[in-house]
C-alpha cells in the first residue's frame, strides 16, 4: 500500500472537544485514483493535509510511501513524493512569473540550476501550457492557473498528487481542463487523490471514500457508493444526475436494467429498455 | 424597481498599458420582481456588470436607469441608490468586521432613519430569515462562526436594508449540495415577496431551475437574453456543448440514438416527465 | 477608467529590463543620492533630464507613474505650503503673524517636493522593470556583508520577495472589500473627514483578515512544495555584470559627480 492509515483522529485547537477526524482508516494502492467525497465540514480536507504532513498527526498511524508522517526528518522528502494542488488558484503562487513559480519547488530540493529550465518546460508541456513560461499568473484563466500550479507539482515528479478541491472555484470549462489532465496523469500511472463534493467528479475514480462528520461512511467503487441512496443522504450529498433519474423512473414503474453512473450509460440503458418494449 | 440598461460599456487599462473592454455595448431591461441569471465564462464581464448595476463603478459609456431615472446622473441620490440595491459579492464572509453579529448586521441601517427598536427588529428579522436563532447569535463574534455561518451573516447584513434589488455574484460557488439548495430556496422566497434578484452562476442546473430570465455574456458582449427556457433552447442550437444543462445533454444523446425528443427539455423535471411518457408508450405522463 | 497600481512589474525586453538587478539597484541608489545632493534648480533639471534616458529606453507607459505623482498632489502641496509659510527665511516676502512667506521657504518646499517626486520616479523605474524575485536575489547578494554581523540574509531576501509578490493581490482584495462595504452603506466616498475616519474600520478589519488568510494559505502551499528555509535552496546563478551594467553604473556615477561639482 502506498498510503496506509489507521485510527487517525484529529481535533482543531479551536474546535473545543469536537473531532474533525474520528478513527479514520485509509488504504490507497499505487496507481489508484481515489476520490474523497463529502459535504463541507466532513473532514475530507483535514484528512488529506495529513498525507503531506501539513497537519501533524495527533493520534493513530499514517505511512505514505513507506515514510512515517511523524518522522520530522523525512517530512521534507515526503512532500517531494506527494504533491498537492490547492483550492484557490490565486493563493498559491509564490512568484509573479509562471516559470519562476514552477521553479520554486525545484529550488527547494536543490535541483541543479542547469536542469531547472528544462524541467519547467517539460512540466508545462504535461499540463498543456507550453509557451506560457513568461506570463504572469494573474493574467491566466482559472483553469490555466490550476494547471500552472499542477505543473509546479509535476516538476518534482511526485508519485502521489492530491487535488484539494482544486476544481471548486472554476467555471465549467476550467473544471473540464483540470479533470482532463487529472485523468491523463492517472493513465500515466500516477496515484491521484481528489477531494471534492461534486459527485460527478467521483464517477471516474477507482475508489470512493465517502466522509461525513469526520468519519468514513463508506469506501468502495463508485457503483456501490454513488448508487446507494441512503448512504448519499446520510452524507448530505445529492446522487449523480443519472442515479437520481434511475430511481425516479423506478417510482414511475420503469425499471432500467442497472443503475447508470454516467450520461452515456444512462442513454445506453434507456435505449435498451426502449428496444424491449 | 425596473432597470433599464442602454449601450453600457466599460474599459480599463492593463499593466501593459493596453485597453481592455470588459463590457461592450450591452443593453437590456429587467422588470420589477424578476429573477435574472447572468451566465458566461470567467472573464466575460459578469462581475463588472454587477458592479455597474450597483452603481459601484462608472461606465465608460452608456446609461443605467432605475424606474426611468439615470443613476449616474449628477442629481441622483447616492444614499437612495445604496438603499435600493443590495450586493453580495463573492466570499462575502470576508466583509465582516464588527465585534458582534448584531452590530455587523446593523451596520447598514445607520443611515436608514429607523428607530433603535425598529433597527433591532430588522436585524432580528434578517438573521432569522437566514436561519439563525437571534438571541443565541446576536452577541457572538462573527469571526468565531464557521465559514458557512459567516456567509449567512454577511447576507443578513445586506437584506436587513430591505433592498428592492438583490444582486449576488457567484453565490453558490463552492457550496455543497445542501448549502446550494438552501440558498436557492431562500432567494426564491425573497423573489416571491417582490424583491428583484440578479445572480451570476456557473451552475447551469441552478440557473435553469430557478431563474425567470437569463443574460448570457461572452467576451464582454451580451450574446443572448430572454426567458430562461427559451435562452437555453436557443443556446443549445447556437453553441454546441457550452451552456448546456445535463438534461439537455442527455436529450441530445437520446436524439442521436433515434429516441425522442422534444427540444423543450431543459430541466431535470422536463427530462423525467418526457422519459416517463416515452418509456410507458405514451400512456401515463 | 481604472488605473494600475504604480510600480508594478511590467514585462518587457528593453535594455532597462535586461540590466542586472544588482546594477539597477545600485544605479537607483546612486541616482537617489544625486537627487538628495541637488542644491539648485539646475541640479534637479540635471537628474530629470538624465532620467529621461532610462525612461525612453524602457518604453514603459508613463500613465501609472504620472497617476501616482498626481495622487500625491495634495500631500505634495501641503509640504510645499508648510515649508513656504513656516520656514524661517531671511528674505521675507510677506508675513501674517507667525506665518511668513520667505524666499528660502519656497525654495525649501520646492526642494523637498522635487526630492519626493524624483525618488518616486527612480523607484518606479526600478520596480517596473525588475521582477520581485530578481530584486530579492539582488538584495540578497548586496546585503551579504551583513551576514558577518549575524543577519540571516537569505531569509530577509525571501521575505522581501514574497511580500512584494503579495502587494497586488492585497490591493485587489482591498478594492473588492471597499466596494462591498460601500454597497452596505459605508461612507468612503464622503467628503467629511470625520465620517471617513469612522468608516475606516469596516475596511481595515476585513482587509487584515483576508490578508492573514491569504498568507496562511500561501505558507501552506510553500510548505507543501518543500520549502524548509531560504538557505537550502538552489543558488541562483551569479552571472558577472555585463558591459551594459557597467555602462549604466558609470552613467549614474557621472550624473552624481556632476551634481556635486554643480554645488560648488
Amino acid at each position: 500500500m502506498l498510503v496506509e492509515g489507521k485510527n487517525i483522529c484529529y481535533s482543531y485547537a479551536f474546535g473545543g472537544f469536537s473531532f474533525a477526524l474520528r478513527d479514520v482508516d485509509l488504504n490507497i494502492a499505487r496507481g489508484e485514483f481515489v476520490a474523497i467525497l463529502g459535504c463541507n465540514g466532513s473532514g475530507k480536507s483535514t484528512l488529506v493535509k495529513h498525507l503531506n504532513a501539513l497537519l501533524q498527526l495527533q493520534q493513530g498511524e499514517l505511512k505514505v510511501a513507506q515514510i512515517d508522517v511523524r518522522n520530522e526528518k523525512e517530512v521534507w522528502l515526503l512532500r517531494r513524493r506527494c504533491g498537492m494542488v490547492f483550492q484557490n488558484p490565486d493563493h498559491q503562487f509564490v512568484a509573479p512569473v509562471v516559470e519562476e513559480d514552477i521553479a520554486f519547488g525545484l529550488e527547494n530540493y536543490e535541483v541543479p540550476r542547469n536542469e531547472i529550465s528544462g524541467r519547467v518546460r517539460s512540466a508545462l508541456a504535461r499540463v498543456e501550457m507550453s509557451g506560457y513560461e513568461k506570463r504572469a499568473p494573474n493574467t491566466l484563466s482559472g483553469g490555466q492557473k490550476q494547471r500552472v500550479a499542477l505543473a509546479g507539482v509535476l516538476a518534482l515528479d511526485p508519485e502521489i498528487i492530491i487535488f484539494d478541491e482544486a476544481t471548486a472555484m472554476l467555471d465549467p470549462d476550467g473544471r473540464q481542463e483540470v479533470i482532463k489532465i487529472m485523468e491523463k496523469l492517472h493513465r500515466a500511472g500516477k496515484t491521484i487523490i481528489a477531494i471534492t463534493h461534486y459527485v460527478e467528479e467521483a464517477v471516474a475514480a477507482d475508489k470512493i471514500i465517502l466522509m461525513h462528520q469526520g468519519r468514513v461512511l463508506a469506501c468502495g467503487s463508485p457503483q456501490t457508493v454513488l448508487t446507494n441512496l441512503d448512504l448519499m443522504k446520510e452524507a448530505e450529498l445529492i446522487p449523480p444526475f443519472p442515479v437520481r433519474l434511475y430511481y425516479d423512473l423506478q417510482q414511475a414503474g420503469i425499471y432500467l436494467n442497472r443503475c447508470p453512473l454516467t450520461e452515456e450509460e444512462l442513454v445506453e440503458e434507456i435505449c435498451q429498455f426502449k428496444s424491449k418494449i | 424597481m425596473s432597470i433599464q440598461i442602454e449601450n453600457l460599456s466599460f474599459s480599463y487599462l492593463q499593466p501593459s498599458g493596453e485597453k481592455v473592454d470588459a463590457l461592450k455595448n450591452v443593453s437590456f431591461t429587467i422588470e420589477t420582481g424578476d429573477f435574472v441569471g447572468i451566465m458566461g465564462p470567467t472573464g466575460s464581464g459578469k462581475t463588472t456588470l454587477l458592479q455597474l448595476l450597483a452603481g459601484l463603478r462608472l461606465p465608460t459609456s452608456g446609461r443605467i436607469y432605475f424606474n426611468g431615472e439615470e443613476i449616474n446622473a449628477k442629481g441622483y441620490d447616492r444614499n437612495r441608490l445604496r438603499q435600493t440595491v443590495g450586493v453580495v459579492f463573492q466570499d462575502p464572509e470576508y466583509q465582516l468586521f464588527a465585534t458582534t453579529v448584531e452590530k455587523d448586521v446593523a451596520f447598514g441601517l445607520k443611515e436608514s432613519g429607523l428607530s433603535r427598536q425598529e433597527a433591532t427588529d430588522r436585524v432580528r428579522w434578517a438573521l432569522e430569515t437566514m436561519g439563525f436563532d437571534f438571541e443565541k447569535v446576536r452577541n457572538q463574534s462573527p469571526l468565531a462562526l464557521s465559514g458557512g455561518e459567516k456567509r449567512r451573516v454577511a447576507i443578513a447584513g445586506v437584506i436587513a436594508r430591505k433592498p428592492e434589488i438583490l444582486i449576488f455574484d457567484e453565490p453558490i460557488a463552492g457550496l455543497d449540495p445542501f448549502g446550494r439548495e438552501n440558498f436557492l430556496q431562500f432567494v426564491t422566497e425573497r423573489n416571491q415577496t417582490g424583491t428583484t434578484i440578479i445572480m451570476t452562476s456557473h451552475n447551469m442546473e441552478a440557473l435553469a431551475e430557478y431563474t425567470k430570465h437569463l443574460l448570457v455574456l461572452k467576451e464582454g458582449r451580451l450574446i443572448d437574453a430572454g426567458a430562461t427556457r427559451e435562452v437555453f433552447t436557443r443556446l443549445k442550437q447556437r453553441y454546441n456543448g457550452a451552456f448546456q444543462t445535463k438534461a439537455q445533454r442527455i436529450a441530445i444523446l437520446l436524439a442521436e440514438g433515434k429516441l425522442m425528443f422534444s427540444p423543450a427539455v431543459v430541466t431535470y423535471g422536463d427530462l423525467l416527465s418526457a422519459l416517463k411518457q416515452e418509456l410507458t408508450g405514451g400512456g401515463r405522463g | 477608467m481604472r488605473t494600475l497600481p504604480a510600480g508594478q512589474y511590467l514585462p518587457g525586453h528593453s535594455l532597462l529590463h535586461r540590466l542586472d538587478a544588482r546594477a539597477k539597484i545600485l544605479c537607483a541608489l546612486i541616482l537617489m543620492t544625486a537627487v538628495i545632493g541637488a542644491s539648485s534648480l539646475w541640479g534637479y533639471t540635471l537628474v530629470l533630464v538624465a532620467l529621461l534616458i532610462p525612461i525612453l529606453i524602457s518604453r514603459l507607459p508613463l500613465r501609472p507613474t504620472v497617476a501616482a505623482v498626481r495622487g500625491m498632489g495634495g500631500f505634495l502641496l501641503v509640504i510645499l505650503l508648510m515649508n513656504a509659510l513656516f520656514f524661517k527665511g531671511e528674505t521675507v516676502l510677506a508675513s501674517w503673524g507667525i506665518i511668513q512667506l520667505s524666499h528660502e521657504g519656497i525654495k525649501q518646499g520646492f526642494r523637498i517636493v522635487s526630492n519626493v517626486v524624483l525618488i518616486l520616479i527612480i523607484g518606479n523605474l526600478l520596480t517596473m522593470t525588475t521582477l520581485p524575485t530578481q530584486v530579492a536575489t539582488a538584495l540578497e547578494s548586496l546585503i551579504k556583508p551583513l551576514k558577518l554581523i549575524g543577519v540571516p540574509t537569505e531569509e530577509v531576501a525571501m521575505i522581501i520577495s514574497v511580500a512584494i509578490q503579495f502587494i497586488p493581490t492585497l490591493m485587489e482584495a482591498t478594492e473588492l472589500i471597499k466596494m462591498a462595504q460601500i454597497a452596505r452603506g459605508a461612507r468612503f466616498e464622503s467628503k467629511k473627514l470625520s465620517e471617513r475616519a469612522v468608516s475606516f474600520l469596516p475596511l481595515v478589519v476585513p482587509v487584515f483578515i483576508s490578508a492573514f488568510r491569504r498568507a496562511e494559505e500561501l505558507s501552506l502551499a510553500m510548505e507543501a512544495r518543500g520549502y524548509r528555509n531560504a538557505k537550502n535552496r538552489t543558488r541562483r546563478q551569479k552571472e558577472p555584470l555585463a558591459l551594459h551594467d557597467y555602462a549604466a553604473l558609470t552613467f549614474s556615477v557621472l550624473i552624481c559627480l556632476i551634481q556635486f561639482l554643480l554645488q560648488r
